[in-house]
């Protein structure tokens, strides 16, 4: 039973305190982009600090929805992220669910999310918890189908089975449907994470705010809440793209060796990728709101060609 | 000699040709012009990796020419010359086709579908990326489809280009041990052609009207 729980617990850490220093890094990176100092990389933990400390002010119009939204969002976000493999290949709930079961809790957490954004009635929270519905609804099959592609050639829908058909075979993962599905899959990414063509992560001020507008309403510990757990559901499909598309490194077994390099391994991967979302954010601008749908039509037809190539070319 | 095996070497021309794809898609939905150039150049580049594969893997030394001539005249020269002549002329930048976003990529991804069932035949006797046919032929489908719901003329020749790399493809993956002095010289021709169209377009443009969109050379008379 506790030998059980040791993967569980090392897992919930990594993603508590890990996360946040990813969003620091991608801060980070974009500023020196930008020919500025920016912020230390460990500036969210501070701010997560601060904003526990803060007393909060809730909306006398608020129900218990709006008190409810960023407990729901934290646990999905964090069961999510126990589901997906990080540094090992067995995750510590992965007999709970697979893929779907994956998709199902971002879901519930961005149902809650549009529903603690609409109830205080604030103009901004009804825009940005409409929004986000509009771009969920194009962004979710698309990473439904990439998700699928991948689970079609390893047979199975559940995250481990499929990083391990993947250490196991090698080059059979580098295929013509994976390439298509991760093309769909990172553009997926920057939509789900309020990425800048899509949504800029950056700002409070603007009209065309999409994921802060729905967070407008929260202070204090609920805001500290989300904003945590935005960081790690960021962290959780980073590292769900990394590894499910490149297995490399995964620890298959408990000793401390493969653990170390599982780690670093994770840490590289993390690393370049978030140097391409800098790099994508730094070279691209916004789009308009009603452009969203032509790119995640794209990330939608790659995906749906990557499952369909996987039955016809093989 | 060999530096890769034929299996693993099968498998990198289809992994770089299935990017080629992704990237023709991406083109279809780029709206920016600077950006469709420059997807065009890496769409090139990936060409001109997929040539040098075949010439290390199967010691067809001269398929190197193929790559060094891709690599110069459409990694290199064209999209500069094209990148010259958009900021010369100040042409908007934003492109605006005859058919929505969403409905063309769900044409494009019927013509995929359509080109990989057309492939399907002769898939079992090409001995390089086994699919790899059935992405030249979505090159070259969508590339035609492009051509025809693009109005502006800059745009238009982009798209002859990415046709144009799909035939490439085509040529380097399955036949390219009878005919490589054809296709090279192919690649001049179209390079030099592409150039002398753009040239007369631009300067026509210029004298005649404020915008390039090629529906309005039916006005011509007015």
């Amino acid at each position: 039973m506790i030998a059980d729980l040791i993967p569980l617990l090392a897992q919930t850490a990594l993603l508590l305190f890990l996360a946040p220093l990813l969003s620091g890094l991608i801060k980070k990176g974009k500023a020196r982009l930008q020919n500025r100092r920016g912020a230390p990389v460990w500036q969210p933990y501070l701010d997560l600090a601060k904003f526990l400390r803060k007393d909060m002010v809730i909306s006398e119009h608020a129900s218990w929805i709006f008190r409810a939204t960023p407990y729901v969002l934290f646990l999905t976000a964090l069961s999510a992220g126990l589901i997906v493999p990080l540094v090992t290949v067995q995750t510590p709930l992965g007999l709970f669910g697979g893929a779907l079961a994956l998709v199902g809790l971002l879901a519930l957490g961005r149902f809650f999310l549009a529903l603690g954004g609409l109830d205080p009635g604030s103009a901004f929270g009804g825009m940005g918890s409409s929004r986000e519905m509009t771009i969920a609804a194009l962004a979710e099959p698309a990473m439904m189908l990439a998700i699928f592609t991948v689970a079609t050639t390893a047979g199975s829908t559940n995250l481990s089975e499929i990083v391990r058909a993947g250490q196991g075979s090698g080059w059979t993962l580098f295929q013509p449907s994976h390439a298509l599905a991760f093309a769909a899959m990172f553009i997926v990414l920057l939509a789900e994470t309020g990425r800048v063509p899509v949504d800029n992560p950056a700002t409070h001020l603007e009209l065309t705010m999409i994921h802060e507008a729905m967070m407008l309403e929260y202070s204090g510990r609920y805001l500290a809440l989300m904003e945590w757990s935005a960081a790690i559901k960021q962290f959780v499909l980073m590292a769900l793209l990394a590894n499910l598309f490149f297995p490399v490194g995964l620890a298959a077994s408990a000793t401390p060796a493969a653990l170390a390099a599982g780690l670093l391994f994770l840490a590289a991967k993390l690393l370049l990728l978030a140097g391409t979302v800098v790099l994508i954010e730094f070279t691209n601008a916004k789009l308009r709101l009603f452009r969203v749908p032509d790119l995640l039509s794209v990330a939608f037809m790659l995906a749906t060609l990557g499952l369909v190539s996987t039955f016809l070319f093989l | 000699m060999h530096f890769l095996s034929a299996e693993s070497a099968s498998r990198l021309i289809t992994l770089l040709a299935s990017l080629m794809l992704v990237l023709q898609l991406l083109i279809v939905v780029q709206r920016m012009l600077i950006t469709n150039i420059r997807l065009f150049a890496l769409q090139s580049l990936l060409l001109a990796a997929i040539a040098t594969v075949v010439a290390v893997a199967y010691g067809a030394w001269h398929v190197l020419v193929i790559a060094v001539l891709t690599l110069a005249g459409k990694v290199v020269f064209l999209p500069w010359l094209l990148t010259r002549l958009v900021r010369r002329i100040k042409i908007e930048q934003e492109i605006t086709p005859w058919v929505n976003m969403p409905a063309s990529m769900l044409i494009c991804g019927a013509l995929t579908v359509l080109s990989s069932v057309v492939a399907r035949p002769f898939t079992s006797l090409s001995r390089l990326g086994s699919n790899t046919l059935a992405v030249a032929i979505a090159l070259l489908l969508t590339g035609f489809f492009l051509m025809i719901i693009r109005r502006k003329a800059l745009t238009q020749v982009l798209a002859l280009l990415t046709t144009e790399n799909g035939v490439m493809l085509a040529a380097i993956a399955l036949t390219t041990y009878g005919i490589p002095l054809v296709v090279e010289i192919g690649i001049f021709l179209d390079v030099i052609v592409v150039v002398m169209v753009l040239g007369i377009l631009v300067f026509r443009i210029r004298e005649s009207f404020d915008s390039m969109d090629v529906s309005k050379l039916n006005e011509l008379k007015w």
